[in-house]
């Protein structure tokens, strides 16, 4: 495959100087390069498993875990797009063209400081297993030299994940991958809880738990802890 | 594709770079299926087998066969053009001699007649002579420095291919070897793919499961782990094949907090 020595320059940059301990600490190092190389305000790889499950293995930049985390919580984003279409967005300015696609997520975005996103997908052929997201706190097209590099970033961090999931001896990214998405584990228990209360399917018992936070303005994780809690019920 | 294969002679009035029926046409055809390895319904014998036919075709050889690496340093018959050349290369196999032999083994073309091959493959030349061929070339399937196999090629006559023959047989090989690597880390990567995403997919299946005991038997979260554990342990079947008929609703509550030995 020819990339004008991308992918060597790439590696030969997270590596640097000394050894990298496995694939945990590598993907951790592609998204700190992302962030000082493109001047982002968060990069972050983000695996998937359906539109319900997401959760973020590695990230850097103060917006490394916004953008997955307002994603899952308002259902709608383009790191869900990406992820389903096999096709990157880019939304480089998330005022002007976030609103008419997703209103909810450009709004929650723009009021933490996001501006722009760049969602590339992780695809394996047919299928994929999540996304790199790339962020700035100001609007503005990738160049096409970050755009190639960002590219490049994605591949190797896939390949990583994919080829040393299984490598005995390779805890970190094994540790790596039992706590992605450890944040999401309320709402998950939540939405069997309420799909019991309810004697709902899980996809109603996640749509009502998702509008309750909506309607509140707290964050669906808040509320999912109280469902856990029993200090909310939803048949009431 | 489209356009080289149903393309030439469908225009009429076409120039002569419309006649796309002459050896180069033949060659640009082999080199589009040699091409196409990323179809879902791929078959790595019925490539090698293209492969091997091309080859005889364009080459003016009279048999082709190929072999592949088993990946323990050791070389498998995948495909001949015909019946005598799959005895010969099983013979060269077993007897550990030969010129796909040397090709995998050297990285390297080779071509030998019939008084050069006696020298070379004392054994294989004879037998190979009694099937009838006299002149005896392999290339390598080869990707830079990655060798993954051998193509041989025969012909009746003592007749040498050509230095161009030799670069169009490597060139064919090696797009063959660029062709089957692309194709394997797909699969591969596919294969690591579903077993990621259905890890991912348990996990969450669990939790939901566990929320939903929780809240049926009225036990904490935990509780409720412990709950669809055991009752994975004593039918021994998967956690997370429980989990899911839990949440499908498939295994009523009542069953799990039941203890094993009070069923009936």
């Amino acid at each position: 495959m020819r990339d004008d020595g991308r992918r060597a320059r790439i590696m030969a940059a997270v590596i640097g100087q000394d050894a990298v301990a496995g694939a945990g600490e590598l993907v951790k190092r592609l998204c700190r390069f992302a962030v000082d190389e493109m001047a982002l305000s968060g990069c972050a790889l983000v695996l998937m498993s359906g539109r319900e499950s997401a959760g973020m293995l590695a990230g850097a930049g103060r917006h490394a875990s916004t953008v997955s985390g307002l994603q899952m919580d308002l259902g709608e984003g383009p790191c869900l797009q990406a992820y389903a279409s096999g096709v990157p967005v880019f939304l480089p300015d998330l005022a002007a063209d976030g609103a008419s696609r997703w209103p909810a997520f450009a709004a929650a975005a723009l009021a933490v400081g996001v501006h722009a996103e760049f969602s590339l997908p992780l695809t394996t052929g047919p299928g994929g297993i999540g996304t790199l997201d790339l962020c700035r706190d100001r609007p503005g097209m990738l160049s096409e030299e970050h755009l190639a590099d960002a590219l490049v970033t994605a591949d190797i961090a896939r390949d990583a994940v994919l080829f040393q999931q299984y490598a005995p001896g390779d805890t970190g990214l094994a540790e790596l991958l039992d706590t992605s998405g450890a944040d999401r584990i309320v709402v998950y228990q939540a939405t069997g809880m309420i799909a019991a209360q309810l004697d709902e399917t899980m996809s109603n018992a996640l749509a009502r738990l998702r509008a309750a936070a909506f309607a509140s303005g707290r964050p669906m994780h808040d509320i999912a802890q109280d469902v856990v809690a029993r200090r909310v019920r939803f048949d009431d | 594709m489209t356009e080289i294969s149903g393309g030439a002679g469908a225009r009429p009035g076409g120039s002569g770079q419309d006649d796309r029926r002459g050896p180069e046409a033949a060659l640009a055809r082999a080199f589009v299926r040699l091409a196409d390895t990323l179809a879902s319904d791929f078959d790595i014998v019925d490539f090698l087998q293209g492969l091997s036919a091309d080859s005889v075709e364009i080459l003016g050889a009279e048999a082709a066969g190929v072999m592949l690496t088993d990946g323990r340093g050791g070389l498998r018959l995948i495909a001949s053009s015909d019946e005598r050349m799959r005895l010969l290369e099983l013979f060269e196999l077993q007897g550990e001699q030969g010129p796909c032999l040397d090709a995998f083994s050297t990285g390297r073309a080779v071509q030998a007649g019939a008084a050069d091959s006696r020298v070379r493959w004392p054994d294989f030349a004879p037998r190979a002579s009694d099937s009838g061929f006299q002149m005896m070339c392999a290339v390598p399937l080869r990707v830079r420095t990655d060798v993954i196999g051998a193509m041989n090629l025969f012909r009746g006559t003592d007749a040498p291919f050509t230095a161009d023959e030799m670069d169009i047989a490597q060139a064919m090989a090696e797009m063959a070897a660029i062709g089957l690597i692309q194709e394997r880390a797909l699969r591969e990567r596919s294969l690591l793919t579903e077993q990621l995403q259905a890890a991912l997919t348990s996990r969450v299946i669990i939790e939901q499961a566990k929320g939903m005991l929780a809240e049926y038997l009225q036990v904490t979260v935990d509780d409720a782990f412990q709950l669809l554990r055991n009752y994975a342990r004593t039918r021994n079947r998967k956690l997370s094949d429980v989990a899911r008929d839990v949440v499908d609703r498939k295994i009523l509550s009542t069953a799990l907090a039941t203890r094993p030995g009070r069923e009936s």
